[in-house]
């Protein structure tokens, strides 16, 4: 049947997605427009603090470093489902990599060390999830809630024996010392300049940690994969008709692992840039991780699963709950558990626009050689 | 391949005499069997997620510190001792009913029973008051499953529905009194479902009409359950007497019936029979319904039930509802057995909800020995807490519960291991599925009849 | 000359079945070779193990004259043997140079990088060598089944084949394209290429091969030089039987209009129009068929009569009522059935039994419902009943509908929708996938039901069988009824032309001939 509806001229076939993509990036900028025009206008009206709120860095530096989790896990996720694994469970991985990393970086003294020890958590529980889903055929969305609620269960387990407490024990001598390192160079220029308001946004780029520069190198060196290398190729091909590549003497089962494995390597990254930016794991409920995971899938569908696209999206999710800290301060607003819904209800709004973001093919099914479909 | 199943039955010995080959082939047809198979993949499941929970326990005993070792093995000590802790968390949820003294294994045959132990300990009463909530939340996911939908938002649901009944209960009060207090039960019970069922409506209707993934806005809408009731009961709804951030405290009257139990237990026996009901309702609902034909049509095969005259959007957004309405009378009987007043966070029984319909394999019948045994790891927890030899963290049991779920999604797995016990290579799963795919790639027959 | 493909006593076994049976076959180089048989002959078995999907448990592969022992597709494709699958093996969102290069991309920066323009050129190359009009720009999805067909030719030819493998090639075409492709055929022997195409169809394996090896439940019963053998030889050697090629049916005895749809416009999901003003009427007693190339709009024209999908504009009334706005449900109710085009998507649900099948259509209504409550005592008669009128095996009615063969699943779903005495059936491809018995059974069945009086709407594929049993023939192309014609007043080749979406003269843009003429005073008197 896909052959039947094929030749009926499927130009249009993403328009529909794209347009509503647009729509709500075109409406994001409409209003930032808007605000900033209303907010010069009239200077002491609440849109006036808002705007004058949002041309400070601040904002925008929270905005860029909440995002940094996320959007690491969104290119994983990109990863693993486009090559046909649905990975539903990216937010066990930071919640693993993201206590990992700071249970390793206070037995080891060093930040490298905690941030490889994260990244190999987040990996070997990628591979509990891709063996499961790959070798025996686990229902991915089924074992993603496992390896969640794995890791949900199993942080705060390992830092009740280890710190007798859900949190961990706050790293205070280093990290703190690298949240604002900026780029070389570059970065003291910006701050000389940084008295106008106009180039806070500015500011906050260049005044970054390095882990939004890193999240900056993933998300272009995960576009580079996926479009320009053959395993990209090998990857998309997987997950929308891994037949294909099959009779092409490509072995899909590696395919999957590899992608699968990759998620679990940059989730692992946004974990150890979660709980390095604190300096702390905190365990208690949801855990620190609280739900990113999850918007990172969001992220991903929104961005259609552009690495970049991805990033805007996080970006968008992020600013509001970057905006909700500066607005309490300066007294306008909502009560701060109401303000918290924002990101998850934006979340179910985009969702309900964008539903039918066209998912590969063959994601979520299982592929075993020489079986016919 | 049925017919070849059903002559295995008929001639049940063929190949030789010999007890291993019929044990063998026993468990050969017992493997293929869909439904008994379903419940010896959930126990094996079990068996292996506590197998390697006692390897995660001994591992942690390795590396947490304490002044003596509470078990040795190979020469190594270990903190923990995975035997005393599953000990604690499987018999202490019963009230410790086996005589320590009875080990026929070492030759000692005391009386089995701990004397004086009876079914109405308080340990029991509160194994079975998890158990009571978690059939419900369990029989929430297992619907909105069997309808194909995975509804991850019992937990938010389930806060909803059980904020709703006692908003509204604590607003009545002043209208019901004296006798009439008993009204208010059955009223925040039908709150209680019809605020869940709106609340679990909502994904429902965003999938069916706007084609959103309801894993992702069930997820979403838990949190935002969550921080609007922390929002309403702190900021609106706080009792000023207290210190902690609860409602006023329902009158006395609004409460389950307490028979059998001591009085200081929260459990109520007729809320469990209560229950119990509204699992035979489901399974009648499912079972014996057009409505219940429809809900299962769709979630095997969404275009066999549009074919078949199924409505699907309105099939969806009726299951989530249902599903919802459990989680949100889940929520009030929560709220009734435990408290008698509602207190941000719920525990996570939502979630616990989804392990015991996995675990179940969405059988509302199976939900209730699921749901019980989740009741157990809960109360086995407090046990582990309360007793001071063993001191590992109760988180040990959201581990556990993780690794059921993964075990439980990878039946293949236990096929497998099933296969190579059996030696029943000749018809395995695979190559059967193998010849069937490749056959009817050439066109037509399909599941390797060849009588045409 | 040589032998490039010789496989010697192949056996290859699955669980329960034998799917090929000591089976040899010799293909000379250059030469263009039928593997004929019917549906479950063993063909497809036979070319998998060729190509290293299947090893098989007895035999030998020898190609080029080297005996092989191929454990993967990747084996067998370095030894020069390509495959294009009867679902072609394409990423639909991936470009025509991707998918030809798919697995064997040229590289550049190390291997850091695929080498675009040197997979772009690659494949301009050999379609300038085979004289193919294919763009490697274009996206798989955004071009024709025909188009596709020759991508699948040109990764095999990329990856070096000397050997190629083509399963039911042309079960997509329109006769024109499979002209076409036969022309594909000579050019490439005539360049050193071997071909072997699988087919269940008689007049392609005598028109496109040179030698034709026929194979019948997993045994090769005879390899003949085309030139050598008639029709009747082969038709015989395939079934074991003599078969009749024609279906006979009685003259039609049309009565009133039981059905008409009014100029009837459709959306794909897409947005796409795929059906474009397609009005028609169907006579009580009359088959109405519909022919065309898969694709063509005949789905969703489909389920917009039966209730799965809402037109844009138009409207479909039943019995001179008004059923536009009827549910799929009302509809049935009303006394549609419909036998759909997917057996395994809609027809059954797979994990249900035969009971729960029976009631699928009927949960609602009496006597299996009642006030919501389902009889499964009356279900499981009713399924009982269907099992022994239409000879469903097993007669097992707990059997699960996924264990059944396509046949049996066919013909239960025949019996369930036939039981409901519908006064208008659609039948959409109600023999694909389904052995030669069941298939004259089931037209039987559909002729049995026009003399009971009942309007019958067939869509299919096959011209043999719309033109077999239809009264009146409509050809659909592009979302449009290029024509109705008289079927036993028309050419396989006129049809092939209005599949095609060319008008022979004979058939002018709107004037319909008389048969339709007919329908429509039918339907007014």
């Amino acid at each position: 049947m896909s052959e039947a509806t094929a030749d009926a001229g499927s130009g249009e076939s993403t328009l529909g997605n794209t347009d509503g993509r647009l729509l709500i990036a075109g409406g994001v900028v409409g209003a930032f427009a808007l605000l900033f025009v209303v907010g010069t206008l009239f200077p002491d009206s609440t849109v006036g603090t808002l705007s004058y709120l949002l041309l400070q860095p601040g904002p925008w530096s929270s905005m860029l470093t909440l995002a940094v989790p996320i959007t690491l896990a969104a290119v994983g996720g990109i990863f693993a489902e486009k090559s046909g694994v649905i990975n539903i469970g990216l937010e066990g991985l930071l919640i693993i990599s993201a206590f990992t990393a700071i249970f390793a970086a206070d037995t080891t003294g060093s930040l490298w060390v905690g941030f490889g020890a994260a990244i190999l958590a987040s990996v070997l529980l990628a591979l509990v999830f891709a063996v499961v889903c790959i070798e025996f055929r686990a229902d991915q969305i089924i074992a993603g809630l496992a390896i969640w609620l794995i890791a949900l269960g199993f942080a705060p387990f390992a830092a009740r024996i280890v710190y007798g407490s859900p949190n961990t024990v706050s790293l205070t001598n280093s990290v703190p010392a690298v949240r604002h390192a900026g780029i070389p160079v570059v970065s003291p220029v910006f701050q000389t300049l940084s008295t106008t308001n106009a180039l806070g946004p500015a500011q906050a780029l260049f005044r970054a940690s390095p882990s939004v520069y890193l999240m900056f190198g993933v998300v272009a060196l995960g576009w580079y994969l996926l479009n320009r290398t053959n395993f990209g190729m090998w990857v998309r091909a997987s997950g929308e008709n891994p037949k294909a590549l099959d009779t092409s003497g490509v072995n899909v089962h590696r395919v999957r692992y590899a992608a699968v494995l990759l998620s679990g390597v940059f989730a692992g990254m946004g974990g150890a840039a979660l709980s390095y930016n604190i300096g702390q794991f905190t365990g208690s409920g949801q855990t620190m991780v609280n739900g990113k995971g999850f918007i990172a899938i969001v992220a991903y569908l929104f961005g259609n699963y552009n690495p970049v696209g991805a990033m805007l999206s996080t970006f968008l999710f992020t600013l509001l709950e970057a905006i909700q800290n500066p607005l309490q301060t300066a007294g306008i607003g909502v009560p701060s558990d109401l303000i918290g819904t924002l990101p998850y209800i934006g979340v179910i709004v985009v969702l309900a626009l964008v539903g039918r973001t066209r998912i590969p093919e063959a994601a979520g099914d299982h592929y075993e050689t020489g079986e016919d479909r | 391949m049925s017919s070849e199943a059903g002559s295995d039955g008929s001639k049940p010995d063929r190949s030789g005499t010999e007890w291993g080959d019929r044990a063998r082939a026993g468990l050969a047809r017992l493997v293929e069997a869909s439904a008994f198979e379903r419940a010896l993949i959930s126990l094996a499941a079990l068996v292996l997620s506590i197998a390697i929970g006692a390897l995660v326990i001994l591992a942690a005993g390795r590396t947490a510190t304490c002044e003596t070792a509470a078990t040795t093995y190979f020469g190594y000590g270990f903190c923990y001792d995975p035997f005393r802790v599953y000990d604690r968390l499987f018999l202490g949820a019963l009230g410790n009913p086996i005589n320590p003294l009875f080990d026929p294994l070492h030759g000692n045959f005391a009386a089995p029973f701990t004397e004086g132990w009876t079914p109405f300990n308080d340990r029991l009463a509160y194994t079975l008051t998890e158990t009571t909530v978690l059939v419900l939340t369990g029989l929430s996911v297992a619907v909105a499953f069997k309808a194909g939908i995975f509804n991850i938002g019992t937990q938010g649901q389930m806060v909803i529905g059980g904020l709703a009944s006692t908003l509204v209960m604590l607003a009545l009060v002043p209208v019901f009194t004296g006798l009439a207090t008993v009204a208010l039960l059955p009223i925040g019970i039908v709150v209680g479902a019809v605020f869940g069922g709106l609340y679990g409506a909502i994904p429902g209707a965003l999938k069916a009409y706007a084609d959103a993934n309801e894993v992702i806005t069930t997820i979403m809408l838990n949190f935002v359950a969550s921080s609007v009731a922390l929002y309403l009961v702190r900021e609106q709804f706080k009792d000023p007497d207290s210190f902690s951030t609860k409602t006023n405290d329902l009158p006395a009257g609004v409460e389950f019936p307490q028979l059998l139990y001591a009085q200081n237990t929260a459990f109520s026996v007729v809320a469990l029979l209560f229950v119990l009901a509204l699992v035979a309702a489901t399974y009648y609902l499912l079972r014996h319904t057009s409505f219940g034909y429809d809900l299962r049509t769709s979630g095997l095969q969404a275009a066999a039930a549009e074919y078949g005259g199924v409505n699907s959007a309105r099939t969806i957004v009726a299951s989530m509802t249902i599903s919802g309405a459990l989680a949100g009378i889940g929520g009030t009987v929560y709220v009734l057995m435990y408290y008698g007043y509602f207190q941000p966070p719920v525990p996570s029984y939502g979630f616990d909800g989804i392990t015991v319909a996995i675990l179940a394999g969405n059988n509302p019948v199976g939900v209730v020995p699921a749901a019980f045994l989740f009741g157990v790891l809960k109360s086995g927890a407090i046990s582990i807490q309360t007793d001071p030899n063993v001191t590992i963290p109760i988180q040990l049991v959201g581990v556990l519960r993780g690794l059921i779920i993964l075990f439980v999604a990878m039946p293949e797995f236990f096929r497998l291991v099933g296969k190579r016990f059996t030696d029943a290579g000749r018809r395995s799963r695979e190559g059967g599925s193998r010849v069937a795919d490749a056959v009817r790639s050439d066109g037509g027959v399909a599941g390797g009849e060849t009588d045409e | 000359m040589t032998t490039a493909v010789h496989l010697d006593g192949i056996t290859k076994r699955f669980p329960g079945v034998v799917a090929n049976d000591d089976v040899d076959l010799a293909v000379e180089r250059g030469t263009v070779h039928a593997l004929l048989g019917e549906n479950g002959a063993g063909k497809t078995t036979l070319m998998n193990v060729l190509y290293g999907l299947y090893s098989a448990e007895e035999g030998r592969v020898v190609v080029d004259e080297v005996e092989r022992h191929f454990d993967t597709p990747r084996d067998a494709i370095d030894a020069g043997v390509g495959m294009i699958h009867q679902h072609f093996m394409l990423v639909d969102p991936m470009t025509v140079a991707e998918n030809v290069t798919l697995g064997s991309e040229p590289r550049k920066w190390f291997g850091l990088a695929v080498d675009r323009d040197r997979a772009r050129s690659g494949v301009d190359d050999l379609c300038d060598r085979y004289g193919f009009d294919v763009d490697p720009d274009d996206r798989i999805e955004d071009v024709s089944v025909g188009v596709q067909q020759r991508v699948e030719i040109l990764k095999a030819l990329y990856r070096g084949a000397d050997v190629l493998i083509l399963d039911e090639p042309t079960a997509v075409l329109t006769p024109q394209e499979v002209e076409g492709l036969f022309e594909v055929f000579e050019e490439l022997t005539d360049q050193g290429k071997t071909i072997i195409f699988i087919t269940h169809k008689l007049g392609e394996a005598m028109h496109a091969a040179d030698d034709i090896t026929v194979l019948r439940d997993g045994v090769n019963v005879g390899s003949v030089p085309a030139a050598e053998t008639t029709r009747e030889q082969l038709a015989e050697l395939m079934v074991g039987r003599e078969v009749l090629l024609e279906v006979e049916k009685s003259p039609a005895d049309p009565g009133p209009e039981v059905f008409a749809a009014d100029d009837i416009v459709v959306r794909d999901d897409r947005d796409v129009e795929v059906v474009s003003n397609v009005s028609f009427a169907v006579r009580q007693g009359e088959v109405l068929g519909i022919a065309g190339v898969d694709g063509n709009g005949q789905s969703q024209l489909v389920e917009t009569l039966t209730g799965l999908r809402q037109p844009t504009a138009g409207g479909v009334s039943l019995d001179g009522v008004d059923v536009t706005d009827h549910s799929r449900r009302r509809r049935i109710e009303d006394g549609m059935a419909y036998i759909p085009e997917d057996r395994h998507e809609q027809g059954l649900v797979m994990d249900f039994d035969l009971v729960e099948n029976g009631l699928l259509g009927s949960q609602h209504t009496p006597p299996y419902a009642n006030r919501g409550r389902v009889s499964w005592n009356r279900a499981q008669t009713h399924a009982e009943d269907i099992i022994e009128e239409y000879d469903v095996r097993p007669p097992n009615a707990e059997a699960r509908a996924g264990s059944l063969s396509g046949g049996n699943q066919q013909k239960f779903i025949v019996g369930r929708e036939f039981a409901r005495d519908p006064r208008f059936v659609v039948a959409m491809h109600p023999t694909r996938g389904v052995d030669i018995g069941s298939t004259e059974f089931i037209h039987e069945q559909l002729l049995g039901l026009r003399d009971a009086g009942a309007g019958v709407l067939l869509v299919s594929s096959q011209l043999d069988e719309v033109r077999g049993l239809s009264d009146r023939l409509a050809v659909m192309h592009d979302g449009e009824f290029m024509a109705v014609v008289d079927p036993t007043d028309v050419t396989e080749e006129e049809i092939g032309l209005l599949m095609a979406g060319e008008r022979p003269d004979r058939f002018p843009e709107e004037g319909e001939p008389e048969p339709s003429t007919a329908a429509t005073d039918g339907g007014e008197r």
